[in-house]
């Protein structure tokens, strides 16, 4: 009898402290999120300059490395637009040609901005850009079942930016591979 | 040697004629060279990795300097031009760059780019080699710039200098041209593709965390005014 009562007591601390350690997963998620919108890995790197970069060691046919390394995931814009241009058509018929000869990966196809006007306009740019390029890999045969678009305004600029080379890196759309849906 | 500031001036100018005239000790080789491909409609000589040093190869390298996502930096001692990634990582390509009087410092904006441009020979690069035509259609075998050119300038100046293709893949990873960044083919066509218009780049003797070593390299002095074609 003593012994079930500390057990349901053990059990109720392991449920509370698994309750918070879910919590805190949940809440490294959200960070880790954020944190890896464009990155890979997360880990501090270490080692030295022009040593290969992780997983770059070798680089496999069809692997998200193939992809960075011989296909490219940004697009480019210009200020204000969400309109592709022959250079970010070709980005993205190059990337459609990948995707198609590698249909195991799903697309998150992320947009950005830099801060040319309010944040809801910013927002609804981004979200623009994101859909124009999905639009665009789609009519090229990728199926858009394999896709999905989501702007992310100015909140998650590369960096800080006040000089032009650095905004011309915010008007971007990253084509992220994935292996399973964002959970809602 | 014979390398006065005007020549290096000229050097700016006509560093795309020089390459031209480059003796054919790489042209000649061929294999070099693998099968015929075709970018924008033009067929061009694909590059034979398999004939190239891993180290020229384009691959995605720890980056430790603190140049900011986005830019473009060259160093030129050790033949590479970097692109800078996220989380101290880079896209890394082998380059050609200038001998010795035709190497060039400084900062400056990508800030044009074309496809199969035409190479226009500056006026004095052709009073010097009259064998020279007036122009280079684009997309010919003998259009030093290959498929691509991003045209590099400082504070809206063109500085003359450029990044762009080459009709010698043999001489990545040399001193070998008068100034210009030439690249393989298909890594100018990578470059042109990842670098928006706007794209700061910085050309280094040496990134910052090399060793730092003197370098022999004559800075230019003013970038050069007249456009290049």
């Amino acid at each position: 009898m003593r012994n079930i009562t500390l057990m349901s007591a053990v059990t109720g601390l392991t449920r509370s402290l698994f309750a918070a350690a879910m919590l805190l997963t949940l809440a490294a998620c959200n960070t880790t999120e954020i944190a890896a919108v464009e990155e890979p890995t997360v880990v501090p790197m270490t080692g030295q300059t022009d040593d290969p970069a992780p997983g770059f060691e070798t680089v496999s046919v069809g692997s998200e490395e193939d992809f960075i390394l011989n296909v490219g995931r940004r697009t480019y814009f210009t200020q204000d637009s969400a309109a592709l241009d022959s250079v970010a058509k070709a980005t993205l018929d190059k990337q459609a040609i990948w995707l198609n000869s590698n249909p195991r990966w799903l697309v998150k196809l992320q947009g950005f901005s830099d801060d040319s006007g309010s944040a809801s306009k910013m927002a609804s740019l981004s979200q623009q850009r994101a859909d124009a390029a999905m639009a665009y890999l789609a009519s090229k045969g990728v199926d858009p079942n394999r896709m999905w678009a989501k702007g992310y305004g100015n909140d998650r600029e590369v960096r800080d930016c006040t000089e032009r080379s650095c905004k011309v890196q915010n008007r971007r759309v990253v084509s992220n591979l994935r292996t399973e849906r964002d959970a809602l | 040697m014979e390398c006065t500031r005007r020549d290096i001036m000229l050097g700016g100018l006509a560093l795309l004629g020089a390459d031209a005239l480059q003796k054919p000790a790489f042209a000649a080789a061929t294999s070099y060279f693998s099968g015929p491909a075709v970018d924008n409609g033009v067929t061009y000589r694909s590059t034979n990795f398999a004939k190239i040093d891993k180290k020229w190869q384009r691959q995605v390298v720890k980056y430790f300097s603190s140049e900011p996502i986005g830019t473009v930096v060259v160093d030129t001692r050790h033949h590479f031009l970097y692109l800078i990634m996220e989380n101290k990582t880079a896209i890394r390509y082998g380059v050609g760059v200038g001998r010795d009087g035709f190497k060039w410092y400084g900062r400056a904006t990508i800030d044009r780019k074309s496809l199969w441009p035409r190479w226009t020979p500056p006026p004095e690069m052709r009073k010097r080699h009259p064998e020279l035509p007036e122009f280079v259609e684009g997309g010919s075998p003998k259009n030093p710039l290959g498929p691509r050119a991003m045209y590099l300038l400082r504070d809206g100046v063109d500085t003359g200098y450029r990044f762009h293709g080459t009709l010698e893949p043999g001489s990545i990873g040399k001193d070998a041209s008068s100034g210009c960044i030439r690249m393989f083919n298909e890594d100018a066509i990578d470059l042109y593709q990842r670098c928006p218009i706007g794209t700061a780049v910085q050309v280094l003797p040496h990134i910052a965390d090399k060793a730092p070593e003197v370098s022999q390299a004559t800075p230019v002095a003013n970038p050069v005014a007249t456009p290049v074609e």
